[in-house]
């Protein structure tokens, strides 16, 4: 049986503990509360671009032609690890990493043999993950600190790193590993192709709204149009990530706090045993000392 | 004639309007009331609003809040560096990025 101070102990340590995840899961409830109206936010700028684009295409003969949507052999790929630069969130940014190693081992194993593979890393914790696992790959660390600023203009400078670097043919395809965020509880981690990107087809509810006029001319509108589409679909990877990692940690921290109860019940009970227990003793000891006594 | 600006970030501006100055692709245009639908890409510049009255919301550059308004012929500008306008049945979407908070700073 532990002895009474060692049990004291611990049940003040998991006491401290239990404040602490305590405090990390109601400040990871507020930080979550904010990550989501942050993408509320963005949805009606997202949906009217997207209105914009279907008004085009609308307009247009045939589907829309970009240099986004151009599938070329792929001899450079990328993979965008969008992980949070915290742990302490459970599995999260272990399921991300492995959402990218499936990918990697499934369409990229040549490459990656070869040398042409690219891991670009947001958020620390991939880049932990990555960096003696797979030592062949190219790893980039340019953006890994995007997240502590996730305003349009910040991120969209990685958007556009990544949009030109297709372009120019630094890669020929370009994949995000990101934690999808569905609720506080539910968070999907998935790997998404963002470049090339799918054919922009017309859709059968496409009609034509009005006679526009179009400035500078349909096709060039579209070649601003859908890189800025992209850049908001690169800023949702984001923000989808943030929101899922605080999701994913309040859950962790309430199951934290959840066990250290139960091991705050179980030590309890040790402890009031041992104090019984050497409470029965001292009694004896009495006892049988004034037993002693009178026989003497 | 109503309006809405938004930038990916949040909604900037929201009301009644009677015009707007915008940095069009093709040179600097005006809509005014009944304007012919139209779609337009924005260059760097700045968006001149002008209230009709009514309520209206908009985000103030200087101080970076969100604020209430209802005085009619106030002129709302923004500093963007680039964007989208769509005008539809005196019904006006600026979607703009770039707009300046109120540290000076691209936000």
């Amino acid at each position: 049986m532990a002895n009474l101070k060692e049990v004291r102990e611990r049940i003040r340590s998991v006491q401290n503990t239990q404040q602490i995840t305590k405090a990390m899961k109601m400040v990871s409830a507020a930080k979550l509360r904010r990550a989501q109206d942050a993408i509320l936010q963005m949805r009606p700028y997202a949906d009217r671009l997207n209105k914009m684009l279907r008004n085009i295409l609308s307009n247009l003969e045939g589907d829309a032609q970009t240099a986004f949507g151009e599938v070329r052999e792929v001899q450079n790929a990328c993979i965008v690890v969008v992980t949070s630069n915290r742990g302490l969130c459970g599995a999260f940014n272990s399921n991300v990493c492995k959402a990218a190693m499936a990918t990697l081992e499934e369409k990229y194993a040549g490459l990656y043999a070869s040398g042409n593979l690219t891991l670009m890393f947001i958020g620390k914790k991939g880049y932990d993950f990555f960096r003696k696992r797979y030592p062949k790959a190219v790893l980039n660390r340019e953006f890994v600190d995007l997240f502590n600023d996730l305003s349009f203009d910040n991120v969209s400078t990685a958007a556009k790193r990544l949009l030109t670097a297709f372009e120019t043919g630094e890669f020929d395809a370009i994949e995000v590993a990101y934690g999808k965020f569905k609720n506080a509880a539910t968070q999907f981690t998935i790997t998404e192709q963002f470049l090339p990107v799918a054919k922009i087809e017309k859709e059968a509810g496409d009609k034509l709204v009005a006679d526009y006029i179009f400035e500078p001319g349909k096709e060039k509108l579209l070649d601003y149009l859908v890189p800025t589409i992209l850049q908001t679909q690169f800023q949702k990877f984001l923000l989808d990530t943030h929101a899922s990692e605080h999701g994913a940690r309040m859950t962790a921290m309430d199951k934290a706090t959840e066990n250290a109860d139960d091991l705050l019940r179980e030590l309890r009970i040790s402890y009031n045993k041992a104090r019984q227990e050497a409470i029965t003793k001292e009694i004896l000891e009495i006892v049988g000392g004034a037993a002693a006594l009178e026989n003497g | 004639m109503n309006i809405i600006v938004l930038t990916p970030d949040k909604e900037i501006f929201r009301g009644e309007v009677n015009s707007v100055k915008v940095p069009g692709a093709l040179g600097e245009f005006q809509v005014l009331k009944n304007h012919a639908p139209i779609v337009s890409s924005l260059e760097e510049g700045k968006i001149t609003i002008v209230t009709a009255g009514g309520e209206y919301r908009y985000y103030d550059e200087e101080s970076g809040a969100i604020k209430d308004g209802s005085e009619a012929g106030r002129t709302v500008v923004f500093h963007i560096s680039g964007g989208f306008v769509e005008v539809l049945k005196n019904e006006v979407s600026l979607l703009v990025t770039g707009v300046r908070n109120g540290n000076g700073n691209g936000g």
